[in-house]
This record gives C-alpha cells, sequence and structure tokens, in this order.
C-alpha cells in the first residue's frame, strides 16, 4: 500500500499553485492535470475506468499481501447501482421529467412515425421467415441512443489481507496524486501511485462520491476508517471522516470501496478475462469476484482458488545500474547520498562498482576528479562527464537476483489450474539487461484444454500483472505469430489449441504508449529473450508430442496393418487365379518351384485363406518384435511427479486416525 | 481459295497503324521460300538420336521401354509368384520401387533430357508409412493383369474407380501406375492404361488412326483430338514446313479459325497447358517420322519456359521414360521477354511478376536444359530482371488477329527463335 507521512513533500512534485497576481500564466496541480488527462493512466471511457478501477485495486491488494509474506485473500465486487437508488444515495429527488422536448432523446412526431413503420416492417418479415420455418434471429431491441443521463453507477469495493495502513497516513495515501511508496527501483506491479487516487479522482467526476477506506495493521486492536475525497486544485485530501473503530476479529487489510460511473455491459468479459489471468500468474493468491445487481441472472460469482501455498519472493529495491542513469538522476543521488566523497558515491550508489573498478573509473574522468574529493562540489560539468563515462565504459550486467518472477513452477500451476491442457512446457529464462535494468522472461506452453478456442492464445504479463489491451504490436503476439515455426514442434498453428505464456519481470517494463498496455517489439533484447524462452517450451512440448505420437502409432499399428491384408491378399490371389487357369490349360509353362503353387491353386491347397493367414500371423511377428523394440528403447520410464496443494481446513482438530502399516488417513468430522 | 478471299479481306480492314511492324511483312511467297531452306536444312542434318547405351550410362540410369502385351503379363505374373513365395514363407511380401524422388534426376547433356537413376527403395508390407502403397501397388498390378488378359485400354480415372475406396484420391492411383510401369520397366502406353484425351492437333498432316484416315486440315475448327493410344497412330504424311507448339488453347482456336496452316504449310498443337503424355508422344512421333522443325509458342514467363522444357526434356514425375516422351531441338518462337519490347507491347497489357513467379524464374535459371542454350539463360535473365511477364493474348491489344496476320509471319521471315 502506499503510504507516505503527511509531513513530508514528496521531491517538490506536488507544488501548491502560487497565487500570480498580474501574470496570466497558470499552474496546474498534479491532480488537476491528470482529472484532464485521464486516460494516461487508462480511465478512457467509463466501462474502461471501471475495469481500471478494478485493476489497480487488486493489484494494490497483491502487493500489500505479499509485502507481509502473506497469502493474498481478495474478494472484489462490483455492485451495480440503478439510477433511481443512486439518487437517494446522493440525496436527490428523482423527478419525472416534465419539458419533453428538452431531452436529446426526445422522439419528434415525424421520427416516430419512421420507427413505427420500420418495427413494422420489421415484424412483418420476421413473421414470414418464422412462417417459412427459417431459424429467426433474434430480433435486436432498437436500442434507444443512451444520453449522459442514462450513465450507469457502480460500487466496487475490494478487500485484502494485506499489510494495511497506518491510520495517520491513510488521507494523503489516497489525497495526493503522485505520492507513493514505489518510486523505488525495484520490480512492483504499480509505479507512479496513482491508481487509487485516479479511481478517486474519476468517482468525484463522475458521481461526487466520496471514497471509503477501512484498514487495520498486523497486531492492531483498532481500526482505521476513512472518508474522503480529493481537492483537485490543490492536490490535497479533503477528509469527511477519519477516525477509530472496534477491531473485533483481528482482521489486518484494508478494504476500499469507492461509487463510480462504469459500463458492465461492454467490459464484463475484459474484466473477467483479467481476473482469470490475474489467477493463473499468482495461483497462490485466492480471489473472489463478484457482480450484484438488481437483475438476478446478470449476477456473476467467481472464486479463483488458491493452488499451491509458495509465494515468489518479495522484490527487492536495488541501486541503479551505471549504463541506465541520466544526469538527472545523478544530481538526485549526490543530493541524497549520506556518502562524502566520489570514490564512496561510487561504489555505494551503483551496482556492479567494486573498489578497483571505482579508482579506474576516476582516473578515467580525468585530472580535476580525485578519489577523495567532495561529491557534493561536483560542478554540472562534472557531472556530465561522470554521465559520459557511464554510457561508455564496460559494466558487469545487473544481476536478476532483485527481481522476483513468478517461477516456472508458479506459472505451471497457474496454467494448469485455469486451462486444464492435455500438455505445458515452461521455462524460465536467466537475467538478461536492456538498458541497464535486469530482465527475467519467462514463458509457458500449453496444449488442448477446456474453454481455449483453437489456434493461437496468447496472454502476456509484466510485472506479474495481465496485459490485456493493444494485443496486435505486443513483443510476445509479434513472436509468437510470426517468429515460431510451430510446424517444427509438431504443433499445428490454426488447428491445435495453443496457449502461449509470457511474464515478464523487470526493475523497469518499457511500456509502449501512456497506458501500461503493451510491450513495443522494437527492443531486441526482449524480443530475442521472448522468443527463445516460447522456443524452448516447444522444445519440450516437442518431445512429448511425439512421444504420444508414437504410443499412438504403438497401440494402431496392428490394426492399420491388417486393414490392409484383404485387399493384398485379394489383389495377390487375383492374380494367381488366373495363372493357374492358364497353367491348367497348358498354355504356359512355369519352373517346377513356380508350377507347384499354381497346382496347389488349382487343388484348392492354396486359397486367399490361406494367404491372409500367413500375411496376419507376419503381422502379429512384426507388430510384436517393434512393440518389444518399442519398450526396450523408451523402457520404463515415468513422467516427473507435480506436488499437489490440498488446501487445509479450516476445521478443528475433529478428526480420526485409520493407522494401516503404510499410510494414515485422517478423517474429519 | 476461299481463305485467301477471307485474308485480303481482314487486310482491307485493318489499320496498318494500329499493327506495328505490318510494314516490314515481305510477300508471303518470299517468306515461304525462308522457311523451305531452313526446313530442308533441319531435315538434312538430323542424325540418330542417341541412347543410355551410347554414353554407357546403362548401368547407373534406368530407363524402360514399350513392352508387348504378353511380356507385360508374364512380368506381372512372375512378380507375384515372387510375392507369393514370400507370403508363403511368413515373411509378408514388399516391392522393390525404382525411386522417382528428384534427387534420383539426372540431366544428361548429351541426350538433352532427364533421366532416371538407379536408386529403388523397398516397400514392405508390415510397416506402417507404406503398407497403404504396397497394398495399393499389388491391387494395380492385379488390374493391369487383368488388361493383359482381356487386350482392353481403360482410362486413368476408369482404372481409379475400380476401388474408391483403397484408393481414395486419383492422385495416389496415378502416382502408383507410374511406379508400376518402373517396376515392371515398361512404358505406361504398354500398360494399356491411357488418360483422357487433351491435346488436340490441326493443319497439314494426315494419319491413321486405328485403320481410320484422318486429315487434319478437314477438321474443322477444333481440329482433331490427339489419340491417347499412339501405338494406333500410324502413316504420317504431311506437306507442311514446320510444327507449331501452342501453350494455349486460345491462341490455338485463333490460328485455326485464321486457317494459319493454310497461309504458311504447317501443323499445329496444343495439350492445353502442361501436356499430357499422349500430346508428348504424338509430337515425338511426327518429329521423327516428318524430320520438321518445332517451333514454340508460349507465354513468356516462367510457365511458359517451363512446359517447354517438359516437351522438350522431359518431366522429373515421368523421367524413365523420357527416351520415348521427349523431342529434341524445340526452338522458342514467342513470345519471349524480349518481344515485349521489340514489339512494342503496351504497359497494360504487361503483368507484374509475382514473387513466385521470380523465384519460379531464378529456380530455372539453375536448370541444365536452360543453363545449356544461352540465348534462353539470356531471355530468362530479362524476364527476371524486368520482372514483367506477358501472355500470348497481349498481342491481342493490336487486334485480335495481330497473332496470325503480323507476329507469327515476322518471325518466321526473321527466323527469330532460339
Amino acid at each position: 500500500m502506499e503510504s507516505e507521512s503527511p509531513t513530508e513533500t514528496k521531491k517538490g512534485k506536488s507544488k501548491t499553485p502560487k497565487k500570480a497576481k498580474e501574470s496570466i500564466l497558470k499552474q496546474k496541480s498534479p491532480a488537476e492535470f491528470f482529472a484532464e488527462n485521464k486516460n494516461i493512466a487508462g480511465f478512457d471511457n467509463p466501462g474502461k475506468c471501471l475495469y481500471t478501477t478494478v485493476r489497480e485495486l487488486v493489484e494494490n491488494a497483491l502487493d500489500s499481501a505479499e509485502a507481509i509474506s502473506e497469502l493474498p485473500v481478495i474478494e472484489i465486487t462490483i455492485e451495480e447501482i440503478v439510477k433511481s437508488k443512486f439518487n437517494s444515495m446522493i440525496g436527490l429527488v428523482d423527478r419525472e421529467r416534465v419539458d419533453e422536448e428538452l431531452y436529446d432523446d426526445y422522439e419528434t412526431a415525424k421520427a416516430r412515425e419512421k420507427r413505427l413503420a420500420k418495427e413494422a416492417r420489421a415484424q412483418e418479415i420476421q413473421a414470414k421467415n418464422a412462417a417459412l420455418g427459417k431459424k429467426v434471429k433474434e430480433h435486436a431491441v432498437s436500442k434507444s441512443s443512451k444520453g449522459r443521463g442514462e450513465a450507469s453507477f457502480y460500487r466496487v469495493t475490494c478487500r485484502d489481507n494485506g499489510r494495511g495502513m497506518p491510520h495517520d497516513d491513510i488521507p494523503n495515501m489516497f489525497g495526493r496524486v503522485l505520492s507513493g511508496t514505489k518510486y523505488g527501483l525495484k520490480q512492483t506491479r504499480g509505479k507512479f501511485g496513482l491508481g487509487a487516487k485516479m479511481a478517486l479522482i474519476w468517482s468525484k467526476m463522475s458521481t461526487g462520491l466520496p471514497i471509503e477506506i477501512s484498514s487495520s495493521m498486523r497486531g492492531q486492536n483498532y481500526l482505521s476508517f476513512c472518508r474522503l475525497d480529493i481537492d483537485i486544485h490543490r492536490n490535497i485530501p479533503h477528509i469527511h471522516l477519519h477516525e477509530k473503530r472496534d477491531n473485533k476479529d483481528k482482521w489486518h487489510g484494508a478494504e476500499i470501496q469507492v461509487v463510480i460511473e462504469g459500463n458492465w455491459t461492454t467490459y464484463r468479459s475484459k474484466i473477467l478475462h483479467y481476473m482469470r489471468q490475474m489467477a493463473v500468474i499468482t495461483p497462490y493468491a485466492q480471489f473472489l469476484f463478484k457482480f450484484v445487481s438488481d437483475a438476478p441472472d446478470k449476477n456473476v460469482t467467481i472464486k479463483f482458488a488458491r493452488r499451491t501455498d509458495v509465494m515468489p519472493p518479495v522484490p527487492v529495491e536495488t541501486k541503479h545500474h551505471p549504463s541506465s542513469v541520466d544526469i538527472l538522476l545523478i544530481k538526485r543521488l549526490i543530493a541524497e547520498t549520506s556518502k562524502q566523497n566520489l570514490m564512496q558515491f561510487l561504489q555505494h550508489e551503483f551496482v556492479n562498482i567494486g573498489k578497483p573498478l571505482a579508482e579506474r573509473l576516476i582516473g578515467e574522468m580525468g585530472p580535476d576528479f580525485s578519489p577523495k574529493m567532495a561529491v557534493k562540489s561536483l560542478t554540472d560539468q562534472q557531472i556530465v562527464r561522470i554521465h559520459q563515462l557511464f554510457r561508455q565504459a564496460k559494466f558487469d550486467d545487473p544481476s536478476g537476483d532483485c527481481l522476483s518472477p513468478a517461477g516456472e513452477y508458479n506459472l505451471r500451476l497457474g496454467i494448469i489450474k485455469e486451462l486444464h491442457p492435455d500438455m505445458v512446457a515452461t521455462y524460465s529464462g536467466s537475467a538478461q539487461v536492456f538498458e541497464g535494468h535486469p530482465f527475467i522472461v519467462e514463458a509457458g506452453v500449453s496444449v488442448g484444454g477446456k474453454d481455449v478456442k483453437q489456434g493461437l492464445n496468447i496472454f502476456r504479463f509484466a510485472n506479474r500483472i495481465p496485459l490485456l489491451f493493444e494485443q496486435g504490436g505486443d513483443v510476445v503476439t509479434r513472436t509468437a505469430l510470426k517468429r515460431i515455426s510451430w510446424n517444427n514442434y509438431k504443433i499445428n498453428q490454426t488447428q491445435d489449441k495453443i496457449g502461449v505464456f509470457v511474464s515478464i519481470v523487470s526493475t523497469k517494463i518499457p511500456f509502449k504508449g501512456t497506458g501500461k498496455e503493451y510491450i513495443g517489439d522494437d527492443i531486441s533484447e526482449i524480443a530475442s529473450a521472448v522468443k527463445s524462452a516460447i522456443q524452448q517450451c516447444c522444445i519440450q512440448l516437442k518431445s512429448k508430442i511425439v512421444k504420444k505420437m508414437q504410443a499412438r502409432e504403438q497401440q494402431e499399428r496392428k490394426r492399420n496393418l491388417s486393414k490392409y491384408i484383404p485387399d493384398a491378399t485379394n489383389a495377390v490371389y487375383d492374380v494367381l487365379k488366373e495363372m493357374a487357369k492358364s497353367h491348367a490349360s497348358k498354355k504356359k509353362r512355369y519352373e517346377e518351384g513356380d508350377a507347384d503353387i499354381l497346382r496347389k491353386v488349382s487343388d484348392h491347397l492354396i486359397t486367399k485363406e490361406t494367404l491372409y493367414e500367413k500375411l496376419t500371423q507376419h503381422v502379429e511377428k512384426v507388430d510384436y518384435e517393434m512393440a518389444l523394440e518399442y519398450a526396450t528403447q523408451t523402457g520404463v520410464r515415468e513422467e516427473p511427479r507435480e506436488d499437489i496443494y490440498l488446501q487445509s481446513l479450516d476445521g478443528k482438530d475433529n478428526f480420526f486416525d485409520f493407522h494401516s502399516p503404510i499410510f494414515v488417513f485422517r478423517l474429519f468430522l | 481459295m476461299a481463305d485467301k478471299k477471307k485474308r485480303r479481306r481482314a487486310d482491307s480492314d485493318s489499320d496498318s497503324a494500329s499493327q506495328p511492324f505490318k510494314n516490314l511483312l515481305k510477300s508471303d511467297a518470299q517468306i515461304l521460300q525462308i522457311l523451305k531452306s531452313v526446313t530442308s536444312s533441319s531435315s538434312s542434318s538430323t542424325s540418330k538420336p542417341l541412347t543410355l547405351a551410347d554414353l554407357a550410362l546403362s548401368s547407373t540410369c534406368r530407363e524402360v521401354s514399350d513392352l508387348s502385351l504378353s511380356s507385360v503379363q508374364s512380368t506381372i505374373e512372375s512378380l507375384v509368384l515372387q510375392l507369393t513365395h514370400q507370403i508363403l514363407s511368413g515373411q509378408g511380401f514388399s516391392f522393390t520401387v525404382p525411386s522417382r524422388s528428384s534427387s534420383n534426376q539426372l540431366y544428361v547433356p548429351e541426350l538433352d533430357r532427364i533421366v532416371l537413376k538407379d536408386k529403388s527403395t523397398v516397400r514392405p508390407f508390415s510397416h506402417i508409412s507404406s503398407v497403404r502403397k504396397t497394398t495399393i501397388t499389388a491391387k494395380i498390378l492385379s488390374l493391369v493383369h487383368q488388361l493383359c488378359l482381356k487386350n482392353i485400354h481403360v482410362t486413368k480415372r476408369d482404372l481409379f474407380y475400380t476401388d474408391v475406396k483403397l484408393f481414395q484420391d486419383q492422385v495416389q492411383s496415378d502416382a502408383v501406375l507410374d511406379d508400376v510401369s518402373c517396376i515392371l520397366g515398361c512404358t505406361r502406353s504398354s500398360l494399356n492404361v491411357i488418360a483422357a484425351e487433351k491435346g488436340v492437333v490441326v493443319g497439314r498432316l494426315i494419319f491413321s488412326d486405328n485403320g481410320d484416315m484422318i486429315d487434319c486440315t478437314k477438321m474443322g475448327m477444333g481440329g482433331k483430338a490427339i489419340p491417347p493410344n499412339i501405338d494406333r497412330v500410324g502413316d504420317m504424311q504431311s506437306d507442311a514446313l514446320f510444327i507449331l507448339l501452342v501453350e494455349k488453347d486460345a491462341a490455338y482456336i485463333r490460328l485455326a479459325e485464321d486457317r494459319f496452316y493454310n497461309r504458311f504449310p504447317c501443323i499445329i498443337v496444343t495439350a492445353k497447358g502442361q501436356p499430357d503424355v499422349a500430346t508428348r508422344l504424338f509430337l515425338k512421333k511426327m518429329k521423327t517420322e516428318l524430320k520438321l522443325p518445332v517451333l514454340a509458342l508460349v507465354d513468356s514467363d516462367p510457365y511458359g519456359l517451363k512446359i517447354l522444357s517438359v516437351y522438350g526434356c522431359g518431366s522429373k514425375n515421368m523421367s524413365y521414360d523420357s527416351a520415348n516422351l521427349t523431342t529434341p531441338d524445340i526452338k522458342w518462337l514467342g513470345i519471349r521477354p524480349s518481344d515485349l519490347d521489340k514489339y512494342k507491347i503496351p504497359e497494360q497489357c504487361r503483368l507484374p511478376m509475382t514473387e513466385q513467379d521470380i523465384k519460379t524464374g531464378k529456380d530455372l535459371l539453375e536448370e541444365d536444359f536452360v543453363k545449356k542454350n544461352p540465348g534462353w539463360v539470356e531471355e530468362l535473365n530479362l524476364m527476371v530482371k524486368t520482372k514483367q511477364k506477358a501472355e500470348i493474348q497481349a498481342l491481342s491489344s493490336f487486334g485480335f488477329q495481330y497473332l496470325s496476320e503480323v507476329y507469327l509471319p515476322l518471325k518466321l521471315q526473321q527466323q527469330d527463335w532460339l
């Protein structure tokens, strides 16, 4: 969870506008900027806003639980609020329309005539079709154009079992844009401290309702409750209520509730996809997703159960790699460092600079640098020189130790759990580097499964969050479609149900475009890492597929061979019969061995059945030999076993043990 | 006489401005004189064709020959007896089939045709990958045996329909039929299996088909269908000066309707695209019996040249019988890539070559039968370089009869062939 002590202002980013008297120069608060450009943060339209709100809340919840190494349990509820209910919520009286013509969707007499005529025609056609026994298509109800007044509202609630937030920090964590705990160099889901605040800004823009937060930290005997909204012009929280309440169940975590305008109909599938893919990449979490509305048939409840209790390690914050810093960043590091001289500064503020290297670097910088010089006294020119050297010098690549990939085990489990594929292979690449930032590519390829469509199904993850939009330009999509020759791995790109999962983690994911939606195809380091990871999976699959094909061949060989015996014997026997005839009539002379056969054919000692039997015996012999050979070749090899995770029961110690010499059977009551 | 009148009318109608190069044409009599001299020189220079044995290649290369029905029958019978011995001894059975894959083909420059090398593959019944083909081979053998006994001809289609369930697809029974020819060492015609009629011939040719005398000048516009069983064709007579091989039906119809063969005595043949066995055999027979030069009129694209090469050097699929199927010394008359500019064929009638076309063109440049003719290499290089192709019909942009009225006469007059 994002936290910040309210007294400290972060790096001057949240400047309050000064009151300029005569200047027409205006300043904007960050909150104002994001309110006006909300598409940057993925709040393009009501539907997308609903999706992004869910997404931001879920990701914050996961981060929060993982931060205290707690297996995440997350409940997300979307509740549809009809207009009248919404009005009563905000204390507005529902008013009937008086002046009908005032409204945008008012139908003039002419338009009405037209519509009725059209509907009558449509009905006529339908009746005709029905009479002809044609398949009657569901007649699309002519949609009345939805005016802005018809907006739908949703209450989104997200509850987790995470760290919770300190009582006093809560207002700033939600009411101040661009303040957060995730600014360090570290693999995180969120980055800019925008998510929850954007949801709040959107709710303020669309409904005017405040956000409600309940939170409690571990071992805290009270529960913080806060209702607040944001003062957009000043970028500060506007607190309605902030109090401590009883925490009877010793609960820790956070529950955030926000009411926003949205569109469930159009973004339903996106939201469900998001939840499903999140479940794939975080199989150690348990999600409960609910959609509640007045129409019971529209309600959705999905539980994504936990499949493992192995959690990836918490990513650690790391220092900057010299080749990834810019001048501004060097200046900031100098301002923040506790080290006195240049030598210590280089050694301690960057990764992969040891003492010998630091000495060599300082020597290379020029005569006006020395190891003992005070780092705070560096001039602008000198800093530029350091930056230039950092760009050109050779450094060891940063290690991937600071990263926390999902892990092959988790990825595999996630795939198996959500897709139930026939076959799955996973691969985890070693850490590689792009512009000084380490990254790890993990991939999984599955074949078959339920609810999987034919062809390629691509699932993309960046820093363990699913990416759903802008699929076309993404490096993973393009690699899987264009640079993998599936045929080489005995996989049919159009017929088989192929699942391709690629997860990329990095301290900095090079997203393209404004939203965190896709990773460009122009970074060759990432493109080649993705390609080789997918290929590695395919190689594993190929051997499995080939084995399967061989096994099938083994099983069906006898049948496939035997199938042709009648045709073959008939063909041979037909010729023999004709020959026997001409032999009997002495038309032609044959050698002794051949003549003997023909005589036997004439005397019915060799018949079609004789040939059939001999050929069948031969096929059986061959089949036996080949089966034996196959068995000796493959040996009694077993697939590697996978651990299965049995969910522990919350039951008390109320059980019987049935003992046997080799196992214990425990029956819970 | 009637045609002369017709031609004169055509002459007066056509505008010489819209038919470029028409003024270059000499009188028909002069052109005929040129052609006569060519024909007499070519017919006198023909020598006995070389064989594999002449080149001491008979041991490393495989060739089939025409066999009589009875010898085909006895070859099949001894093969079947072998199979029976194998089956009865409990070893299953297998065929040894000469490989017809492209790696087993060899172009022999001295012969100017593709021949089959001696590699063979074993086709055992008791292997999952070959059981099907082996069964089909046995079935075809037994069917051909029946044909021998009854002494009748059937088409490939007939053969396929004897057991659709086993063959599944005519392509499969056709392929095995070629295998059987190779196994038995005889030509496909010796198996008494023929393909449906495809090729047609029209012009100054008289021959007997199954005893009936056919005059190809009196066959109407469509001409005479080339008989599928060449062994019943004989007694060829002709006063033609050359044989004109046409790739396409459309150009053939134009020439036949204009009775081009009466203006310049010739025989016009087409197989409507890729030539079938009967047309190739027929052309070969005409060439050897009448000793006439063969001029080819094909599209200016890689496939035109490919078709030309099939007539000339044989196809890879039937290289085992290339001695009987190929007609050496076919001249490339047109339409050649250089003609596009020479005859000022307008841009809108030329087509850009596709990637596939260019690839085929480049592949052809690697083929030995193209390389042996420097003129062809030059033309093909030009085609690949300009990336333009044109069909024979492109000439119609100067009038439908430009082909027969101007282009061909001019080509003949200039002896413009390679």
